[in-house]
């Protein structure tokens, strides 16, 4: 379509592709207009005579609502009205709940109904002419509480005089349940060591993308139609669970957006401001628009998960062969499950992490306190597992003695192995783990790393080296939510994407993608001019997403680390249904002998025997479109308009045992992290970092390398500065980012990557989903701390998240870490 | 002279001269982007961390979400609007796409913003440098890793 | 994130300035705003009007005293002090720590009488002022007076100027044949800092002020080594906050750090 500005500096613009565009690094088609400011993110969107909306929201951890009253702010000159919790439960039936009992018998609603259970939860909604007239509108509202006993430690939550956040469930218990494979007992007696770890704890945090939540809701009154301009990235889930809450059907709610400003996960379950929202839009009779501010994010909307393992005990052979491991895990959900019972089984997609054990024993449960709803953030579930079997294997190395690259190989999955069944059923598709880690290693200069410590050493500084290795698995199966609750109706997966020839010709793709960074309008283009014979710049991907594209099924969205295998299924579904269609239409127009006598190349379908004898896509296009008289009946069916939906191959699994395929691929990542810590202050440096990835097949190297930057990110943020730390009131203490750091561009270490490609037998590009990452950047920097406190009290890591205050307090106090740790010999 | 709660105030952005009466409590990105509709600008936190508001105002790097518009009376704003005259891209914004320094586009503009702010006091800035005069915007995407690569590679004239 | 209403003057000169601010209750001056407005962003404050001190040229002047040391006006910005000539020759150790602070933006907006009027603890250039011993002038209806830096902080987020008074310059001493010194450790690189220690080694003996573990800097005096400086800081009964970035025992901790790096730095600079 356009031609490209013409600098010395413009990547590789391949005309005539020997290889294809699909592998290649072309440039963005997201970009033009996001380097110019010109895309359109959710608060850009415009409507006359909206209502800006401020929520009000519970400055208590936990209190009973005893009145609210919002005739100060309804007589504000400006203020359009207003939206309280009791005619949400007039107006709403509770959300649908994913868990059995207790978790089942959880009321959610779009605002709190009776009480608040997190700082933040929102009770009131006003819609005023200006965003500060909502805001001065929202501080109008009096709400009377009166304030309950708060529970913020997910450990304590189960105890009998604990507070119970959810009267009608009874109990803080959302789920609980235990996953049993192999047979541990057996581990227990053929070990030679049982090492013993009372407590691991992955601290909660998020990704916190830069652009927040937020919607602007259409209501029209003619045809009960919602038009939702939001940036949730889950909208099927969405449609799901807020179709039924407002008692309408599910095609009633259009999903559009165009630009997302990052997802992470953490636009998944804004369902409840949307309905929110909605039943202000339909209650006004006039859009409404609602900007999440920072602080609204950090305290109502989407934490990570925390989880704590305990009583872990790991069966190990003298020479390192990790038996198996049994432990119970602790898993903090929030005030309200939502998405987050399905965490309760999605880590088990990596039961073994990279390893070989085969005997598991894990006690689960879920429970509810009054903090922030968490949700599926960046690795979600999968992340906090795999944390724990490296700290396990990390944690084993050292207090045998045993060489952490050693022992890792020794343990790791071998790449002959592969496709390798887990002990849970999970097929690993593919991967050459202690490959991997030999390259992260040579990449930080492991050879010479005695050398490195000494000089840290003589400059007064501890030197340590970590490895952190990590899955990510992606291309769920929903049929896991089965074993959740075995009277869900979800399993399998899909996406659907749209190709066709426009009506003069012009390639047009729709995808079912809610895409938050991740090039989809680029990649898709990729593989669509491969099977066309077209070039990037030939095919226009809509950008962004719309359900009245009707291109989009039950789990479409941008999520879980799945788009190269789901989208890009779709759409390589889809292309080659048109290219089909072109050739058959191709063959009687230019009366080839059959479909398989045309090709299509440089934009044409040609004869084989006869190049020359060429129609243009143009040509198709409006023969098909605007001049159809006279085609043969054989045609009939050739649309150019064709509509794919990618189905991974999956069963439901089985049940009782909690076995089956979980995942559809397992890319992978292994880094190597150095730091300097300063045994006086506990502050420390990475000096060097590496990460080393595999997500078989790429489709746009640097787009993929690109992620795996990000996620790096994202670990380095949790490992060294990212908290979402609660005072025993449930007061956050770290509400915006004053408070709750990120890393900036100088808190980054030198970063160097690589990559090797281990294709996925299963998928039809031998792609693997890849964008969440797998947080490996927690894994190695807890690692290369316990490495450089060896010689300084020798401490154990036992939190994911260490700032500088807490090294201080392992190396002041090693032996309270030491304590929670104990090798038994057998 | 006695306080007042509004102000008419005149403004030149991106060399169009603009005169809005607006409230005395209105922030300058709130101006730009909701009375201006130059929604380039963008919004990602609420304390001043983040940078995503990032504006040139009489040829300093600011942040737009901690001036109010009446402050900027008078004076001369640069928003990424202004980076692409007729559709032919700045060099940075050239190089950005060039080296993948975006993948979400919502930190871009006022990266881009701090970047032209860099390279208009200093043409060959080191590493440390180009870092430093970003370490005011947040990015969640990308690491910063490209984005400084981007920045240097402008900076090369490449 | 959005502020309540608010009443807004830019006066041209500094008498119009301390007019409005000492005729309007609840008034207050509005320098580079890189505090105040987050704070009226939060709602934690609602100032009734803000007297904008933009327009007040002669704030803005970064000079020589004439005798070795410097004046800089309240309205001079970090990014001012960082490249002024001035300051490189009499007190560099305010580039240095001018350097440190957030990031360019913020620099280029934020102002030395922002930093040390709205005197949150872990604030920069309080300590290094009360180190080097700066004299504070104020301007009020009743006229001009000075404070010395070390009776300039009063308490958390309060100076020693009133309701209805103006800060207009900072007076700092020249060097003589001293040395200033830095030290902090920070949230993340150029960060909110944890702690901070600034030192004024004259001779064998240091000033030493600490940031961040109380309401206001703590004055400490020791002889110049490390050891001394230590067991000043130690014998100072601090009592500094407990937070999510640091309990009060870890302040304590690195305070005795800071300072004696500080101190190290400063006799460095002779």
């Amino acid at each position: 379509m356009s031609t490209t500005t013409a600098t010395t500096t413009a990547p590789e613009q391949v005309e005539a592709p020997q290889k294809g565009f699909a592998g290649q690094n072309v440039p963005r088609k997201e970009d033009k207009r996001l380097v110019q400011g010109q895309g359109v993110f959710v608060d850009d969107v415009r409507r006359h005579e909206v209502g800006y909306v401020h929520f009000v929201r519970s400055p208590y951890a936990h209190a009973a609502i005893t009145n609210i009253d919002v005739s100060a702010a309804l007589a504000l000159e400006g203020v359009y009205g207003a939206l309280i919790g009791e005619e949400v439960a007039a107006l709403t039936d509770p959300f649908f709940q994913l868990s059995v009992p207790p978790g089942s018998e959880i009321k959610d609603y779009a605002l709190a109904v009776g009480k608040v259970r997190h700082l933040g939860d929102p009770v009131a909604a006003v819609a005023a002419r200006t965003r500060e007239l909502a805001r001065d509108a929202a501080e109008l509202v009096e709400v009377e509480y009166e304030p309950l006993p708060v529970v913020v430690d997910p450990e304590r939550a189960l105890d009998e005089d604990a507070a119970v956040l959810h009267e009608d469930a009874g109990s803080n218990l959302v789920w609980s349940g235990a996953f049993d494979w192999g047979d541990f007992g057996a581990a227990l007696e053929e070990a030679d060591h049982v090492v013993r770890i009372e407590r691991l704890h992955f601290d909660r945090f998020s990704s916190t993308p830069l652009e927040t939540s937020g919607a602007l809701v259409e209501y029209d009154r003619g045809t009960g139609q919602w038009t939702l301009h939001a940036n949730n990235q889950f909208p099927g889930f969405a449609i799901i669970m807020m179709g039924p809450a407002l008692r309408t059907g599910m095609d009633k709610l259009r999903f559009v957006s165009q630009d997302i400003g990052g997802g992470f996960g953490n636009k998944i379950c804004t369902h409840p401001q949307l309905v929110a929202l909605c039943l202000l839009a339909r209650k006004l009779d006039r859009p409404v628009h609602w900007t999440e501010w920072r602080t609204d994010q950090h305290t109502g909307n989407s934490h990570g998960n925390e989880r704590v393992f305990l009583d872990v005990e790991v069966p190990v052979r003298s020479d390192g062969t990790m038996l198996g491991f049994r432990c119970k895990a602790v898993d903090d959900c929030g005030a309200y499950s939502r998405y987050e019972p399905l965490g309760c089984i999605i880590w088990a997609q990596v039961t073994p992490g990279l390893y070989r054990w085969r005997n598991v024993h894990i006690d689960f449960s879920q429970v509810c306190t009054n903090k922030s709803p968490c949700g599926p953030n960046r690795g979600y579930s999968r992340m906090q597992h795999l944390w724990f079997t490296e700290r396990v294997i990390d944690i084993v190395a050292h207090e045998l003695e045993l060489d952490p690259v050693e022992i890792r190989k020794r343990n790791y999955i071998k790449a002959e192995e592969m496709p390798y069944e887990t002990p849970n059923g999970c097929v690993y598709d593919s991967g050459d783990y202690a490959r991997c880690l030999d390259m992260a290693l040579d990449l930080i200069g492991y050879g010479s790393i005695d050398e490195k410590r000494r000089d840290a050493e003589s400059r007064g500084k501890l030197l340590g080296v970590g490895i952190g290795s990590t899955l990510d698995s992606g291309t769920n199966n929903f049929g896991q939510s089965q074993l959740l609750n075995p009277d869900l109706q979800f399993s399998g997966n899909n996406e659907v994407a749209s190709v066709k020839l426009d009506i003069f010709g012009e390639i047009v793709v729709t995808l079912g993608t809610t895409p938050q960074g991740q090039g989809h309008e680029t990649v898709a283009s990729q593989l669509v001019s491969d099977i066309l014979g077209v070039t990037p710049d030939d095919v226009h991907v809509r950008a962004g997403h719309d359900s009245y594209w009707n291109s989009h099924a039950g789990f479409s969205g941008t999520y879980a680390s799945q788009f190269a295998v789901t989208g890009l299924g779709a759409v390589k579904g889809a292309t080659e249904l048109l290219a089909d269609q072109i050739r058959r239409l191709a063959a009687v127009i230019l009366g080839a002998d059959g479909p398989d006598g045309i090709e299509l190349a440089e934009g044409f379908a040609r004869r084989r025997d006869n190049p020359e004898a060429a129609l243009p896509f143009m040509a198709c296009g409006a023969i098909v479109n605007a001049n159809n008289a006279g085609l043969p009946d054989e045609l009939d069916d050739v649309t150019l308009n064709c509509r794919y939906v990618y189905k991974p191959p999956f069963q439901v699994p089985d049940k009782e045992r909690k076995f089956g395929n979980l995942t559809l691929t397992y890319a992978m990542q292994i880094h190597a992290c150095v730091v300097e810590v300063d045994p006086e202050t506990g502050v420390y440096e990475i000096v060097d970092y590496a990460a080393v990835d595999d997500c078989g097949n790429r489709i746009h190297p640097q787009i993929v390398e690109g992620q795996v930057h990000g996620a790096t990110a994202h670990g380095l943020g949790a490992a060294m500065f990212e908290t979402f730390a609660y005072d025993e009131d449930g007061t956050l203490l770290t509400s915006n980012f004053y408070d709750y750091h990120v890393p900036h561009a100088l808190d980054m270490p030198p970063l160097k990557t690589d990559a090797i490609e281990s294709p996925s037998p299963f998928t039809s590009l031998g792609t693997k989903g890849m964008g969440e990452g797998g947080g490996a950047g927690i894994h190695s920097v807890c690692a290369a701390i316990q490495d450089a406190l060896r010689t300084a009290g020798n401490a154990i890591v036992t939190d994911s998240h260490n700032p500088y205050h807490r090294v201080w307090e392992l190396l002041r106090d090693p032996e309270t870490s030491r304590a929670l740790v104990k090798v038994e010999q057998r | 002279m006695e306080p007042v709660t509004s102000k008419r105030v005149a403004l030149t952005v991106n060399g169009a001269l603009h005169e809005r009466e607006v409230e005395a409590r209105r922030l300058l990105v709130h101006f730009i982007r909701d009375d201006l509709g130059l929604t380039g600008t963008h919004i990602g936190c609420d304390t001043g961390n983040c940078g995503a508001c990032t504006v040139l105002v009489d040829g300093a790097a600011v942040k737009s979400c901690m001036l109010l518009a009446v402050q900027a009376d008078g004076a001369t704003v640069e928003t990424v609007e202004s980076l692409s005259a007729e559709g032919e891209l700045h060099p940075l914004q050239q190089a950005f796409s060039d080296h993948h320094a975006l993948q979400c586009g919502y930190c871009t503009p006022g990266m881009l913003m701090s970047a032209k702010h860099l390279l208009d006091h200093n043409a060959a800035p080191t590493e440390n440098e180009i870092r430093r005069a970003i370490q005011g915007n947040i990015c969640r995407c990308t690491g910063y890793v490209n984005i400084v690569e981007a920045i240097a590679a402008a900076a090369r004239g490449r | 994130m959005l502020l309540s209403e608010v009443g807004y003057a830019r006066p041209a000169g500094v008498a119009e300035a301390v007019r409005l601010l000492a005729e309007n209750d609840g008034a207050r001056p509005l320098a580079g705003g890189q505090t105040i407005v987050n704070v009226m962003k939060a709602r934690a404050a609602a100032p009734d009007v803000l007297v904008d001190l933009a327009d007040l040229a002669e704030l803005r002047t970064i000079a020589s005293t004439g005798d070795g040391g410097l004046s800089l006006g309240a309205m001079a910005t970090y990014t001012q002090v960082i490249t002024s000539s001035e300051v490189k020759a009499a007190r560099p150790v305010l580039i240095d720590v001018a350097a440190q602070i957030a990031d360019v933006q913020v620099r280029n907006r934020g102002t030395v009488g922002g930093n040390v009027c709205s005197n949150d603890p872990t604030n920069h250039l309080p300590p290094v002022l009360v180190a080097a011993r700066a004299t504070m002038t104020i301007v009020g209806p009743d006229g001009e007076r000075t404070v010395p830096a070390d009776e300039f902080f009063l308490g958390v987020y309060m100076t020693a100027v009133g309701p209805g008074e103006l800060l207009t310059s900072i007076t700092v001493p020249p060097l003589g044949g001293a040395g200033d010194g830095f030290s902090a450790i920070t949230i993340g690189a150029d960060g909110t800092c944890i702690v901070n220690a600034a030192a004024t080694v004259e001779g064998d003996g240091a000033r030493v002020a600490l940031g961040c573990v109380a309401a206001t800097p703590v004055l400490l005096t020791a002889a110049a080594e490390e050891d001394a400086v230590r067991e000043a800081v130690r014998g100072a009964g601090l009592e500094p906050p407990s937070d999510v970035h640091g309990s009060a025992d870890y302040r304590r901790h690195l305070a005795e750090i800071v300072a004696a790096r500080a101190v190290a730095a400063g006799r460095g600079g002779d």
